[in-house]
């Protein structure tokens, strides 16, 4: 019951067909539209035959088949089989790629920016995620599997990240990817300084205003989360010394800002920056160092040809779009071949959506890697996969089809990167979140659209 | 001992008189109804018995209860008494917070403190006390009493932190030393401060979680200080921090409005994190999160919103606007709404209603048993059940020796469609009520026989909102009872989404991309003629009055 939502989401297929009346003509009255959202059954035993396998870590599989085990990966390869009492799925024809994972989305927010302070770093998009986002069933339906969903990039430092896997039905709190480590999103340039601009008449104005005062308010933080940080070792180090009967000593104040800022400098929270100029990059990557911290991820990173040598030698990974050049102020020096050329330094790139719209065809945004900068197929489609997994520091348990990593994978009727193909399945811990036979193809939506009176459209409707 | 003839008919005669109510009170303090109807609730219905008030208390009732010799009568003959309702989302005899917020934080400073408010910020005052702020005059009590509401709880409507409830009795010059208890619970909600921290949802939660772990310190310092001050550094005065202190200490309940199903979500996890059982007042859409309801308690609005003006529905709605039928879409969505305490009330969830600051409290309560809540069920859930909520079962809530003398008098069961009430007690004094002008009850129930308001043409708009007034041209066209169009303002042009009429009242809704957020507002509006007159839901931005003029 509890996902039995009426009132249909549109557009999303499934949904359409609850709404539509099999019979228009049928003299009885429509049903209430009533939704259930279904969930997949947790397959033990399933079987992918026959397929092309693009496995993104070793090559391309042909007529391949992929065992799958309790939602694991347990058996890849040609003349497998397959085992009795597996779900067999059968993949003639078909190919199958790892579930691509966008490494920049803000989908399912119900709030995006924390713009009001310079630093936000104690806000958790987790705790603003609705499961009902339309958005995320037209990702699992483009193939995604795993979304890392980041703060907007209104100020230096803003909130927490969440990485979750399109488990589309379930509760958002079952999303969540328990293995993923946490990550916070920084931002700088042009955003952070044009949103500084009057908010409501009377109320200062936020600081900084220019890139100098953002690489401060990065200095600033951190000093602060080191001082933070050895007030608590004091403390645990009290602590130790207490001797029976004797009271605790007092622990210092709670600051969750600070917190997450010291996980940062302890490494155990991932840096993804928004980030644009090749200076300002250089800027955040020294900051980093002095502080003794990674960057996990630059997000964005048009100008990242620049410095290619750089962020590979910092560790650091680019997740970049693969084209707009010069659609901003920030963006004029972009170009297409960012991608490639980064890759042949030896940055770990991915391309990413930033946009429920593009996210669901991230595989032809691959696919421009290999156009512009000539990035080898395996190359491309590691920039949707691997690439994103190893920056959001999950590329243990997905991102690639090799045994014992999770069963996220994606099924197309034909070479992803071929422009007419298309997604047929998409499976997440080897359950099928999305398949295209069952939903209602884009033919029968207009046949239904067709057979449907026209809402009274004058008014345009459109926002 | 029966009452002599004469005493009687002095009673009666007493009772019958045109004085005015407080010389009445000054003859005796001592009642007797008698040949009522008792609706005791706890106790069953005594279908002829007596209630005998003294000093404000119920002193006996039963089938056969003697009446004292000192008591007024009132024959109640053909009568109802019940005990008086209660109402426990109510704003009663509080200033509203100032408009637009107040200081500015900590400017400037990058380092500046997580959250130092620095001055004074509407809804972040969880030191703010109903009890004291209180004061009301008659005017604003009579028209919630002749209702039959003998007892509210008040506590500010906005914010994130409210401050402290006062459950307060409906006398005429109620004063904080009539409180019946307060305070009742900390109220909270999930109203930021546009422009400052925290200004989204993202902030409110967070800034949530840390006054709580700051209170938590805060409780600890204390206990140590307390226990041994010598050596300590002393803890802090700050009225914020040490009004939460009973909360994470769990003495103090924990009120937060939650009406969407995120938000009913949201407000049970964060409770969670600090062992905390809230309770979940306005829960419009509890039926959505019947799991995370599940022991909780509820104080459960019948307030009905339009579908739009709920964030789920006005999501869902805005997305099969271009596709499908939605007027009937709303239609659905209002029943389900209308729905929820009956849906409530079969999963097990214990809740009151309450009006959620509506003036058809009473009307929108039948409302929710014409969707399915078992009557008595409704009787109950503002009656004893809300007394309960409020940390005042014993003492209100039913018809029993020993409780509080608030009743409410009427004809038939005070819940049913024809009951009109004609006295109210508080406190043991009486107050009549005056039946309703002639034209308001031909108005009565529904709109089904007034024809629909006609809205088509070209309206000037002026509205009153948080952030200011705001001059707004909005153009219509109607057709049948649903309509369309465009409001035009500083903020640019936007379509009319949702346009629906009902007798004389116009409701319709508006998306507003702002400063990347998209923002639903919902108005709702009185036709009279060529004029307008109503309200509208700014989200997060508060809510605003407005007027409006047709251009001829």
């Amino acid at each position: 019951m509890r996902y039995a939502h009426f009132l249909a989401l549109p557009l999303a297929a499934g949904a359409l067909a609850a709404q539509v009346p099999a019979r228009p003509d049928s003299a009885r009255p429509a049903a209430p539209p009533v939704l259930s959202i279904p969930i997949p059954p947790a397959g033990t035993l399933v079987a992918i035959t026959n397929a092309t396998i693009l496995t993104a870590s070793h090559g391309t599989i042909e007529k391949g088949t992929i065992v799958i085990r309790n939602g694991k990966i347990a058996a890849i390869g040609k003349d497998l089989a397959v085992p009795a009492g597996a779900q067999v799925i059968d993949g003639n024809g078909k190919y199958v790629m790892p579930g691509i994972i966008d490494a920049h989305s803000h989908s399912a927010g119900e709030a995006i920016n924390e713009g009001s302070r310079s630093i936000t770093a104690q806000v958790r998009m987790q705790d603003v995620l609705r499961e009902d986002a339309i958005g995320l069933y037209r990702e699992l339906a483009g193939g995604v599997t795993t979304l890392n969903i980041l703060h907007g990039s209104a100020n230096t430092i803003g909130g927490q990240n969440a990485v979750v896997k399109i488990r589309w039905g379930l509760p958002i709190d079952s999303m969540l990817l328990a293995g993923a480590p946490p990550g916070i999103k920084f931002a700088l340039g042009e955003n952070v300084r044009q949103t500084n601009g009057p908010q409501i008449p009377g109320r200062p104005q936020r600081y900084p205003r220019t890139r100098m005062g953002q690489e401060e308010v990065l200095r600033d933080a951190f000093t602060r989360a080191r001082e933070y940080q050895a007030e608590w070792k004091a403390y645990e180090e009290a602590r130790k010394l207490v001797k029976k009967g004797q009271l605790e000593p007092i622990p210092p104040a709670r600051d969750l800002q600070l917190d997450a800022l010291v996980e940062v400098l302890e490494g155990k929270r991932l840096v993804h920056a928004h980030s644009y100029r090749s200076d300002e990059i250089l800027m955040l990557l020294k900051v980093a160092k002095d502080f003794g911290f990674r960057v996990a991820s630059l997000q964005h990173v048009l100008e990242g040809y620049k410095i290619a040598d750089e962020i590979a030698a910092a560790g650091t990974g680019a997740s970049t779009f693969a084209d707009n050049w010069a659609y901003k102020l920030e963006a004029y020096d972009a170009i297409p071949f960012n991608a490639a050329l980064m890759a042949e330094r030896g940055v770990k790139v991915s391309i990413n959506s930033d946009s429920d719209e593009r996210a669901r065809r991230l595989y032809q945004e691959a696919a421009k890697a290999m156009k512009y900068g000539g990035a080898s197929e395996e190359e491309a489609l590691r920039m949707i996969t691997l690439n994103a997994a190893w920056q959001l520091g999950i590329d243990k348990l997905t991102g690639s089809i090799d045994i014992g990593k999770d069963a996220d994978l994606a099924i197309f009727n034909g070479h992803p990167f071929a422009p007419a193909s298309r997604v047929e399945m998409t499976l997440i811990d080897g359950r099928v979140f999305f398949d295209r036979n069952k939903a209602p193809t884009l033919e029968a939506l207009i046949e239904m659209l067709k057979r449907r009176p026209r809402p009274n459209t004058t008014s345009g409707g459109a926002q | 001992m029966r009452l002599t003839p004469v005493a009687r008919a002095l009673g009666v005669a007493a009772a019958l008189s045109p004085l005015p109510v407080c010389s009445a009170v000054a003859q005796s303090d001592t009642w007797a109804l008698i040949n009522a109807r008792i609706q005791t609730v706890t106790r069953g219905v005594i279908d002829k018995g007596t209630v005998v008030i003294r000093k404000g208390l119920i002193e006996a009732v039963g089938a056969s209860v003697p009446v004292p010799a000192d008591a007024r009568v009132l024959d109640l003959m053909g009568k109802t008494v019940s005990p008086g309702l209660l109402d426990l989302t109510s704003s009663l005899g509080l200033a509203a917070p100032a408009a637009g917020g107040g200081g500015g934080g900590a400017g400037g400073g990058a380092a500046a403190a997580t959250q130092s408010p620095g001055g004074p910020r509407p809804g972040l005052d969880p030191e703010r006390d109903a009890a004291r702020e209180l004061k009301v005059s008659p005017g604003d009590i009579k028209p919630v009493r002749d209702l039959g509401i003998t007892a509210v709880l008040v506590s500010p409507s906005r914010g994130l932190f409210r401050g402290a409830s006062a459950l307060v009795p409906l006398r005429d010059s109620v004063t904080a030393a009539d409180i019946i208890r307060a305070p009742v619970a900390m109220h909270m909600g999930y109203q930021g401060v546009p422009g400052d921290y925290p200004g989204t949802l993202l902030g409110v939660i967070t800034y949530q979680r840390q006054s709580f772990y700051d209170a938590q310190r805060q409780a600890l310092l204390l206990d140590r200080y307390k226990a041994s001050p010598r050596g300590m550094a002393r803890p802090e005065n700050d009225a914020s921090l040490d009004a939460l202190v009973p909360v994470v200490r769990g003495q103090l309940p924990l009120f937060i409005e939650a009406n969407s199903e995120n938000e009913i979500r949201r407000a049970i996890r964060l409770a969670r994190e600090f062992n905390l059982k809230p309770t979940i007042v306005g829960a419009t859409e509890g039926f959505e999160a019947l799991d995370a309801l599940g022991g909780s308690s509820a104080i459960v609005s019948v307030n009905f919103p339009q579908p739009a003006q709920t964030t789920r529905w006005s999501y869902r709605l805005s997305q099969r606007r271009p596709l499908g039928d939605s007027a009937a879409a709303a239609r659905e969505a209002q029943k389900m709404i209308e729905g929820n305490a009956a849906t409530l009330q079969k999963s097990g969830i214990r809740f009151a209603l309450a009006s959620g600051g509506s003036r058809d409290f009473i009307p929108n309560v039948r409302k929710a048993i014409a969707a399915g809540l078992p009557a008595n069920v409704a009787l109950e859930s503002v009656t004893i059940r809300a007394a309960e909520l409020a940390g005042a079962g014993e003492i209100l809530g039913s018809i029993e020796a020993g409780k509080i003398a608030n009743l409410v008098i009427s004809n038939g069961d005070i819940l049913s469609d024809s009951a009109r009430v004609s006295g109210v007690f508080v406190d043991g004094i009486r107050y009549e009520v005056a039946p309703p002008p002639a034209a308001r009850t031909a108005g009565g129930n529904g709109a089904g026989n007034v024809p629909p308001a006609q809205v088509g043409g070209t309206w000037a708009m002026n509205m009153t909102s948080p952030q200011g007034p705001m001059d707004i041209t909005m153009t219509i066209t109607q057709s049948g009872t649903s309509f369309s169009g465009t409001m035009t303002s500083m903020m640019g042009t936007n379509d009319i989404s949702e346009g629906q009429i009902t007798g004389r009242t116009a409701t319709w809704s508006m998306n507003l991309q702002f400063g990347g957020q998209s923002i639903t507002l919902s108005y709702r509006g009185e036709v009279d003629g060529n004029k307008m007159t109503g309200t509208a839901e700014l989200g997060s931005f508060g809510s605003a009055t407005f007027t409006a003029e047709r251009k001829p």
